[in-house]
């Protein structure tokens, strides 16, 4: 491919996705100067990887390599322990205990009040893949095959790992405090 | 009855609409069955909604929006082919051969100027469009605002269809520049993605799936007088299901 083909297939793939890709970046880094900087080195790494696009999901292929990217960052400046959470999966998730709530659900309606600091505190606080695969789902709005395309696992750890992380948020922000 | 982590992976899929009809009609009498599961997924919901409604939408900033443009500053489109009466020469060479081989390579010929196969310009008018701040030129859901839009500006315009129960709700219309000349297109959304739907003059019969480019996929049928083209990142299969639905759709009276 020469260069006046992937300049434009670069136009065409990855810039209508900046906006995904820094939201991404963001919520996986934590903070703004980060997630450009990650954004920016994925950029690059797509821009030199254009010709490996095989067509197909467009948006998919710039978030897994922004993902990528942000996850080697996150090695290079982040304790290892923000990303080991291998051990976590196995993790019980604390759910209330349902049949005292049946009827009126108190804890819906204090996650229906929850502020965004305090969601954006909520979210933060998950282990790195599990708060990345609710971003794709609930922020970004990708189906579960898109998921497990971009955080390369299968659809049943995506499942798993969504509804983990669902479930924590869901017991912090229903918490009354 | 309490919930197993199992039926926990399941309520959260059946929320999203990932179950099977099958094993969401199954899920579905169980829930009816469990207030347990009622109430979860009232909570699930809740969180669904609000990280929706509170979550700000992150945009990429201009600053990193030029860095990035920069790595890869793309020749602008319409140019490439106006190189001079050589390369026309080329392309229609190629096209010949491109017909002669059976596949597709309608060229843009309502105007003078530009000379690029019209798949490629309606997918450049569709990525143009995702980049700016707003994917329409007059933004509703309404057709009954949209097509009136449309007729103060072009000398035809097209059938405006209410897709909403279908789950393709309308977000607006636009006119692109097809050539030089002035086109309308109206954009659906499915889920997240959008729908750019251009209308042209009539070229030929039939509906086709065309090859994607860049990802993207392209349905083109003929209506009458107007030919459409719709081009998106959604899957061929559904695509084609919004080019059903929107031939089916009852017009504006």
């Amino acid at each position: 491919m020469d260069r006046g083909d992937s300049r434009t297939r670069f136009a065409n793939v990855v810039m209508p996705h900046l906006d995904d890709a820094y939201s991404l970046a963001r919520w996986v880094t934590g903070n703004r100067a980060d997630a450009e900087d990650v954004v920016q080195e994925a950029c690059l790494r797509a821009f030199r990887g254009i010709g490996g696009f095989s067509g197909g999901n467009g948006r998919a292929w710039v978030l897994t390599i922004v993902r990528n990217a942000a996850y080697d960052w996150l090695r290079k400046n982040r304790s290892p322990a923000v990303i080991q959470v291998h051990d976590l999966e196995a993790e019980r998730v604390q759910v209330p205990d349902d049949a005292t709530s049946a009827g009126n659900n108190p804890e819906a309606a204090l996650i229906a009040r929850a502020d965004e600091a305090k969601l954006e505190a909520a979210i933060a606080s998950l282990p790195a893949m599990f708060r990345d695969t609710l971003v794709l789902r609930d922020v970004q709005g990708l189906d579960y095959r898109e998921i497990a395309a971009i955080t390369c696992v299968p659809i049943g750890t995506v499942m798993s790992r969504l509804a983990r992380a669902r479930g924590r948020v869901i017991v912090m922000l229903g918490a009354d405090t | 009855m309490t919930m197993t982590e199992n039926d926990r992976l399941l309520l959260n899929a059946y929320i999203d609409g990932e179950l099977d009809p099958a094993h969401a009609l199954e899920f579905e009498r169980r829930l009816a069955d469990n207030p347990a599961f009622a109430d979860e997924r009232t909570r699930i919901e809740a969180l669904r909604g609000v990280m929706r409604e509170r979550l700000p939408r992150e945009t990429a900033s201009p600053a990193l929006r030029r860095r990035v443009a920069a790595l890869a500053r793309p020749q602008p489109f319409a140019t490439t082919w106006r190189a001079g009466w050589a390369s026309m020469a080329a392309m229609a060479a190629s096209v010949a051969i491109a017909f002669a081989a059976g596949s597709i390579a309608t060229l843009v010929a309502i105007g003078p100027g530009s000379r690029e196969p019209l798949p490629e310009v309606l997918v450049a008018s569709h990525v143009r469009a995702l980049m700016a701040s707003q994917t329409v030129d007059v933004a509703s859901s309404d057709r009954h605002t949209v097509k009136p839009w449309f007729n103060g500006k072009l000398p035809q315009s097209p059938r405006v269809v209410d897709l909403t129960a279908q789950g393709f709700p309308l977000v607006g219309g636009r006119i692109d520049v097809i050539g030089l000349t002035p086109v309308p297109t109206l954009v659906y959304r499915a889920r997240q993605h959008v729908i750019s739907l251009t209308a042209l003059p009539a070229s030929r019969r039939g509906e086709t799936t065309l090859p994607p480019i860049d990802g993207y996929n392209i349905v083109e049928w003929t209506d009458g007088q107007l030919t459409y083209w719709a081009v998106s990142d959604l899957v061929a299969s559904e695509l084609e299901n919004f080019a059903r639905a929107f031939r089916a759709g009852e017009a504006e009276p």
